[in-house]
Parts: C-alpha cells; sequence; structure tokens
C-alpha cells in the first residue's frame, strides 16, 4: 500500500455506511491476564470512537492491538484504511531534530512529502519554533506536538488510533488537536481515542466501554 | 526502496550525533590489541603467529558492545509502533539496523585495522586475506548480533544476555575467519568461501528471526 496524502478522499456520502474497522471476537492476554474478552465492535469512515473504562482497563491494549503491536490471542481485525498510532511514547529520537524525525517517518512510510507539507504539519501544532531543536531538548508537551504533526502528515483517508493524545498538552493544542481530529472526520477518516478529557462532541461519535 | 534508505539515513544521523560511541569502541578495540604484545612479550615470531587470532577476537567483543542499544532505544522512543504499521517492515527494518551498525561498528575498525597489523608485526602480504576474511565475518557477526539483540530486547541486564547469546553461535565465525586470514594459499580460500556461506546463511535468516522476535515481543509496558 503506497498511500498518496494528495489522493482525494471519496467523502462518504450521507446515509451509507463505509465500514473501516471490524473486530471480530478479539481476545487478547497481556502475561497471563485476559484482559480483552470477546470484543466486537464496527466502525465506519467518519466515525469518532473514544474508549471508556477505568486505568488498567484496556484501552491502550485494544489500541496496540489494533496497531499490530500486541498478537491477539483468538478473533480477528480488519482495518480497510491506513493506520496512524500515537501512543504512549512519542515515537521521536532524542537525538535529531523534530523537523528529521517527521521526515523520516514520512519516509519509511513511503509518503512523499515535500518541505511545504512538513511545514503545513508544523504549523498545525504550531511546532516549526522548536522544530530545529534535538528532541532531547523539548518538553513533554513539545515532543507530543511533534508526534502529533505525524497525523497532519499521513495519507488522507486514515484511522488514526490515539493514546491519551492530549497527556502534556496546553489549552490551545488541545484545540488545535480537536480542530484536526473534526477536519480529519469530515473528510472521511476515522478516528479510535482513549482520552479522559472531554473533546468536543458530534454526531459521530460513539463510546467503547472497556474492562471486563 | 525509498523506506529501506531513509531507515539507514536516520540511524546514521543519530549515531552521527552520538559519535563519541563510535570513538570509545574504537578506543577499546586498540587497547585490546595493544594489550597483547605486553603480556606475550616482545618475542617476534609468537607475536606473529597470535597477531591475526587476536585481531578477530579484539573485533568479536567489541562488536558486542552496542547490540543492547540497537533495538531498545526505537523500543523506549517508540519508534519500532510506528515501523510496524509503516511500509518497511519489520523484516526489512532488522535488515537496515543491521547495514547501519556494521557502518558505524565495524566499518571504523576494519579501516583502523592495516595500522594495527603493522603494530603487530604482520606480514603485509597477508593484509589482504586479513581484510577480505574480516570484511566478510564482521558482517556476518553483525546478523548474529542483530539476532542476539532482538531475542534479548526488553530483558534486563540484556547485554550479558545478547553476549551469552551470540558468542557460542559466533564461534564457526570465529575459526573460518581466523583461518581464511591466516591462509597462505591467496585471498579466496575455501574458508572464506565457507565465511560467505555462513554470512548468505545469516543474511537469509536474521531478518526473518529478528522480525518475529521483536514481532511478539512485549515492549511497552502500560495498560
Amino acid at each position: 500500500m503506497t498511500p498518496d496524502r494528495n489522493t482525494q478522499p471519496s467523502a462518504p456520502a450521507s446515509g451509507t455506511a463505509v465500514p473501516c474497522l471490524e473486530i471480530d471476537a478479539l481476545t487478547v492476554l497481556r502475561g497471563q491476564r485476559l484482559v480483552i474478552d470477546r470484543l466486537t465492535h464496527r466502525q465506519n469512515r467518519g466515525e469518532l470512537c473514544i474508549l471508556t473504562g477505568a486505568n488498567g482497563a484496556g484501552k491502550s491494549t485494544l489500541l496496540r492491538s489494533i496497531a499490530e503491536r500486541l498478537p491477539a490471542e483468538s478473533g480477528h481485525i480488519k482495518c480497510h484504511l491506513p493506520r496512524v498510532y500515537i501512543g504512549h511514547a512519542d515515537g521521536l529520537a532524542g537525538a535529531i531534530s523534530g523537523r528529521k524525525n517527521l521526515q523520516s517517518w514520512a519516509a519509511v512510510n513511503d509518503i512523499m512529502v515535500t518541505g511545504a507539507d512538513i511545514e503545513q504539519a508544523l504549523a498545525g501544532f504550531d511546532a516549526a519554533r522548536f522544530a530545529d531543536m534535538p528532541v532531547q531538548l523539548l518538553s513533554r508537551g513539545q515532543r507530543r506536538r511533534l508526534a502529533l504533526a505525524r497525523l497532519l502528515l499521513a495519507p488522507a483517508p486514515s484511522l488514526w488510533l490515539l493514546d491519551e493524545p492530549n497527556t502534556g498538552l496546553d489549552q490551545d493544542n488541545q484545540t488545535r488537536l480537536e480542530t484536526a481530529i473534526a477536519a480529519h472526520l469530515l473528510a472521511g477518516g476515522a478516528v479510535m481515542a482513549a482520552t479522559h478529557i472531554e473533546m468536543a462532541r458530534s454526531a459521530a461519535t460513539i463510546h467503547l466501554a472497556i474492562g471486563l | 526502496m525509498r523506506p529501506f534508505i531513509a531507515q539507514i539515513s536516520r540511524d546514521l544521523d543519530i549515531a552521527w550525533q552520538n559519535r563519541q560511541d563510535v570513538v570509545v569502541m574504537l578506543g577499546f578495540f586498540i587497547i585490546i590489541i595493544a594489550l597483547f604484545p605486553l603480556a606475550i612479550g616482545p618475542k617476534s615470531a609468537m607475536l606473529q603467529s597470535l597477531g591475526i587470532p587476536m585481531i578477530w577476537i579484539a573485533a568479536l567483543l567489541s562488536s558486542l558492545n552496542g547490540f543492547d542499544r540497537l533495538f531498545a532505544q526505537d523500543v523506549r522512543d517508540g519508534w519500532l509502533d510506528q515501523i510496524s504499521l509503516s511500509a518497511l517492515g519489520l523484516g526489512w527494518y532488522a535488515v537496515a539496523k543491521a547495514v547501519s551498525h556494521w557502518l558505524t561498528a565495524s566499518l571504523p575498525l576494519l579501516l583502523i585495522t592495516p595500522i594495527l597489523a603493522l603494530m603487530l608485526n604482520i606480514a603485509t602480504t597477508k593484509l589482504p586475506a586479513l581484510m577480505t576474511a574480516l570484511l566478510v565475518g564482521t558482517m556476518a557477526l553483525t546478523l548474529l548480533g542483530i539476532i542476539g539483540a532482538a531475542l534479548a530486547e526488553g530483558a534486563r541486564r540484556s547485554s550479558a544476555l545478547i553476549a551469552i547469546l551470540v558468542l557460542p553461535l559466533a564461534v564457526p565465525v570465529l575459526i573460518f575467519g581466523a583461518l581464511a586470514a591466516a591462509t597462505d594459499d591467496g585471498i579466496i580460500s575455501p574458508h572464506l568461501m565457507l565465511l560467505g556461506a555462513m554470512l548468505a546463511l545469516l543474511l537469509a535468516m536474521a531478518p526473518l528471526v529478528a522480525a518475529t522476535a521483536l514481532k511478539i515481543g512485549e515492549t511497552e509496558s502500560g495498560i
């Protein structure tokens, strides 16, 4: 799959649901402990799914399973869109600059980006000011903004898997994140997020309770 | 191909920022080799026969150093999470890691070896065979190290574990490498061919084993 970020997304026609994520009877063990027990879930393009549940209920486990970082014990996950995962770790190398981190991320995903695309993604989270500093000198929130800028580089219809995306973000950048999510959903993408913080709600929000 | 090149250039970028690591490893290599003559004494006949094995052992020990950080950094940063969803895939990622590790850890050793060989009074006529054998041998050792590093990823005291995993497997490389380097019948000896066969086998196996180990390894904590 070679995603081209300039492809115009086919906007989801109102009324017809386009499934992008199908999970069937997913069971995941963590160590010897059963964390997710026969979970079935359907998500369409244009939908935001908020995972709810207490700490340790298995929200991150579910996201990591969909991101292919945890093998499932049984069940199937079918995903029809390219996935972008933002986990607890930002996926940034400390020794090199944020800009280089973004460029290499785009390159390993075989996404063609120009310098202007990178600038635009950085501007989306107001990160251009510190994008040339080594990441290890940046604060928690600044790193998170660089990690989130990846979302804006990703191919247009995609599934965003966000694990506590607003950790360390200030109020302005939480608003930017919500704006980015809203625009992404309108363009036919989908989002699954684990967050304890209220996000702006829209009609297409579904809640999925996790936990045994 | 672009994702593969991008991963290598990213690793080289990071290695350049941490270039003191390479200097430390080179220093370690030079010191090991410089210590041997002090212990053995200045008898040149003995030094000549021991010189090539010494270079091999020093190269083996100093290339082990650094494997514990090979994947650990990427796991901690969350880069591995990004790779497993990327167009690159874990197998090619492991090959890219091997290439960049060889370029930053083994190539400097190879470059400095002629000078050390001079110090150990190894005849210059033996140098081409020694260098060829080291070139093939260090590549094979790097691939072994990739396997060890991927298997030991996430374990406590992973550097000791990697040494225990890799050193026994490195025995054939050491045997045929030292034989190929000390041979008198030209550069292309049967020993070198066997060494090359081992490299070919490892080239096919190491990415598969490393990718599987990285895929099933529980990596990031937190549920």
